[in-house]
């Protein structure tokens, strides 16, 4: 095949849009399973990264956009944090068009960089606009240590590190978890796809 | 007469704020908006404290009413107003620095402390609340046909609306699949690895059912002329409820006033 | 009447797979009949509907050999225009919903808005298809909200909305109780009366026998036999092929094997009486 010029616009698939609802909506779902299952960890970002790994950056960062507008109809603070979840997208796609998901290893290191821009990307949000507590569990362990002291910048990195690396993980286990069933015919559609392809050669 | 179906899908709405166009109601917004950064500016008080931003924040539950549907709204309000009540608590118990203002024991209220807790937790709720107005009083598909006319790509219409009724069915699915789930003795209660184990087997066969359908839907489209070049029609149109002049002047007319009062102040 | 359809020399390979999913398929589909498909599972009924459609190779990828024209231009040349000369419904109900409208009114009606057709002539196509399709009564319900034979029903309906020449239909009635797939072949029967031009992959074979002209019957990729239904579908060494052959046929043929004096093999039921009824008679006034 000859090699086309790379345009933005080849990303945006017909499949690649009907993604984004499925990657918004499961954002949607998996935040609500995470708390009907009390689970510390807010597990709303799967579909971003899922929309991500199959389709690139710039589908990964609408999907992630998408969400927190969407969500914002009903709670508008959301719309605060749409920076986060746009750059979830944007370095997930990076990571994945980099093929940094084919070994072990490199998902370790994928992960940690994943986890690492969503907390240096909330935390100025977070701290800035809120003050440090958005009203969220987690946000009651930072108000704690910023009460016996601790700084905020620091209450907040400690405390939403742990998580954030946990939900990373998990998010990224289940999107690996669907794209290993996802049939190849199927796979292949997606502009990233054939990145998880096994070579039967 | 017999009502044609396109009459029946049409959205009509008596109240006159509620049914004003949406891009009209989208500007209040914008200047709502524009007005609390610039009250938030002045400064009342000793310690300057930003106070304008609380009275200015009547102007939402008004607004709500006059719309018929202050119910709706006042739900929505709850949830922000218990995010900008925490952050009231916290910033003002929490944050040091300036004169100490009140003190039981080890608690203490700082200068500093109130006054980035009232500016902040009301600027939060005079924005958050505007926007609930638009939302609770716009219907989603009204929203969507008024981002198509204002210019935007059927495409990115398509997501849009096409995302709302995914939340809907991906949610219903997804009770669905975690009762079976827990039919064939999945645990949902327990510690919490327990738990976060349930996880997987009600999202991964959801997400898959969603992605092996879209890929049909993708043909379902095409069978149907999405990608067809040229000027689409719409059967569902918005309306405009004749007060929409009227309300943008008075918008104007006060981002105005909020204006020219802010300017005053700096020059007296 | 002329060739609407032609495949010529067609091979075609799913990606990643080196077994091809259509092979050697050279044909002519006539303008205004209707072709009954048949065959076992996974014989490329499907691939081939895609195929006629377009969506092969352009949404399937993988490599295509050989071409298919529709109304003399290929198919890898169409854009989007192709969804107003083909209709096209497949299989699987629950996916043939647009995801946008919250009515069916509005689902039928989503590809003429696509199309640019005016309101009121949305209203009157819409109208007059539902009454035919028997989904008016569910008008104003959400296309999430119904049965799969509903939703059927309604992929159905709106795809005959558009009045495509062309109607390529995949197993309509999988979802539908033998009431609902007698009314889905009256409408496909409506349909050719308005000279349609009709494919249609189903496995109800006595279906098939009343109301196709042709029958195409797939095995491995390969049609192996096409013609004339009656011919076809009499054809009794097709059953060692696997295909499946009317029960009035195979008894025809069983009875003309033990001497009844049986002319032409019937397909139908209608032609079986009537067969049956004559050879009888004759065997009396010998």
């Amino acid at each position: 095949m000859e090699k086309k010029k790379y345009s933005i616009k080849d990303d945006f698939s017909m499949l690649a849009l009907l993604i984004i609802p499925v990657g918004v909506a499961v954002n949607f779902v998996g935040g609500q399973l995470a708390s009907i299952l009390k689970l510390p960890m807010y597990l709303d970002t799967i579909g971003t990264i899922f929309a991500s790994m199959l389709c690139g950056p710039w589908v990964g960062a609408v999907t992630g956009a998408l969400t927190n507008i969407v969500t914002g109809i009903a709670n508008p603070v959301n719309f605060a944090f749409i920076p986060v979840n746009v750059l979830a997208g944007l370095v997930t796609g990076f990571l994945a068009r980099g093929k940094m998901f084919s070994v072990w290893w490199k998902w370790i290191v994928s992960m940690l960089i994943m986890a690492a821009v969503s907390i240096v990307s909330s935390a100025p949000i977070v701290v800035l606009v809120y003050g440090g507590v958005t009203g969220s569990g987690t946000s009651i362990i930072t108000a704690a240590a910023m009460a016996a002291g601790a700084n905020i910048w620091a209450a907040f990195f400690g405390t939403e590190g742990i998580f954030t690396v946990l939900d990373r993980v998990i998010s990224f286990i289940i999107c690996w978890l669907v794209i290993k069933v996802i049939p190849p015919r199927t796979l292949i559609k997606f502009g990233c796809g054939s990145n998880y392809i096994k070579e039967s050669k | 007469m017999v009502k044609t179906y396109t009459e029946k899908i049409q959205i009509h709405k008596s109240n006159k704020l509620a049914g004003l166009y949406p891009s009209v109601k989208f500007w209040v917004v914008i200047l709502y908006t524009i007005c609390t950064f610039v009250l938030g500016t002045i400064h009342l008080t000793d310690i300057g404290l930003s106070l304008l931003l609380i009275p200015w924040f009547l102007v939402i539950p008004v607004l709500c009413i006059a719309s018929g549907a202050f119910g709706k709204c006042f739900k929505a309000l709850k949830a922000v107003a218990l995010i900008a009540l925490i952050i009231l608590v916290v910033q003002s118990f929490l944050v040091p620095g300036g004169e100490v203002l009140v003190k039981f024991g080890f608690v203490k209220i700082c200068e500093k402390g109130l006054k980035t807790a009232i500016s902040l937790s009301f600027m939060i709720m005079d924005i958050a609340g505007i926007f609930v107005w638009l939302f609770q009083t716009t219907e989603n598909k009204e929203i969507a046909r008024a981002l198509e006319e204002s210019g935007m790509n059927y495409k990115a219409a398509y997501v849009f609306t096409s995302t709302l009724q995914m939340i809907d069915i991906l949610s219903e699915n997804s009770k669905t699949i975690m009762n079976a789930q827990k039919a064939r003795g999945v645990e949902t209660e327990g510690n919490m690895i327990v738990r976060a184990k349930a996880f997987f087997p009600s999202l991964v066969p959801l997400i898959l059912g969603a992605v092996i359908g879209s890929e049909e839907r993708v043909l379902t489209l095409e069978a149907r002329g999405f990608s067809l070049q040229g000027e689409k029609t719409h059967l569902f149109n918005l309306e405009r409820s004749g007060a929409e002049k009227a309300v943008l002047a008075t918008a104007i007319v006060i981002t105005i006033l909020v204006i020219a009062g802010r300017i005053a102040l700096w020059v007296l | 009447m002329g060739t609407i359809i032609e495949c010529k020399n067609v091979t075609y390979f799913y990606p990643l797979t080196k077994e091809p999913a259509l092979k050697d398929l050279n044909l002519k589909i006539e303008q205004g009949k209707f072709y009954g498909v048949v065959g076992e599972n996974g014989a490329g009924k499907t691939t081939f509907c895609a195929l006629l459609r377009g969506f092969v190779p352009s949404f399937y990828k993988g490599e295509l050999q050989g071409e298919v024209l529709v109304e003399g231009k290929k198919t890898t040349e169409y854009g989007g225009e192709l969804s107003a000369k083909i209709g096209y419904v497949f299989q699987n109900p629950f996916t043939q919903i647009s995801g946008v409208k919250d009515t069916v009114f509005e689902e039928v009606a989503y590809g003429l808005e696509n199309f640019g057709i005016p309101v009121e002539e949305i209203e009157r196509r819409v109208v007059e298809v539902m009454k035919l399709t028997d989904i008016e009564a569910l008008a104003m319900k959400s296309p999430f909200d119904l049965s799969g034979g509903q939703m059927q029903r309604v992929a159905l309906a709106s795809v005959i909305v558009l009045e495509p020449d062309i109607l390529i239909i995949d197993e309509p009635t999988s979802q539908l109780d033998p009431e609902g797939t007698e009314s889905v072949f009256a409408i496909i029967k409506a349909l050719k009366e308005k000279q349609k031009t009709i494919i249609l992959v189903e496995h109800k074979i006595d279906l098939i026998a009343e109301y196709a002209d042709e029958v195409l019957v797939f095995k491995g990729g390969e049609i192996i036999a096409a013609g004339d239904k009656r011919e076809i579908l009499s054809d009794m060494s097709l059953l060692e092929q696997g295909a499946a052959l009317p029960q009035v046929a195979i008894l025809g043929s069983k009875l003309k094997e033990r001497g009844l004096p049986i002319g032409q093999i019937p397909v139908t039921e209608k032609q079986a009486l009537e067969v049956i009824a004559k050879a009888l008679e004759e065997r009396k006034k010998q």
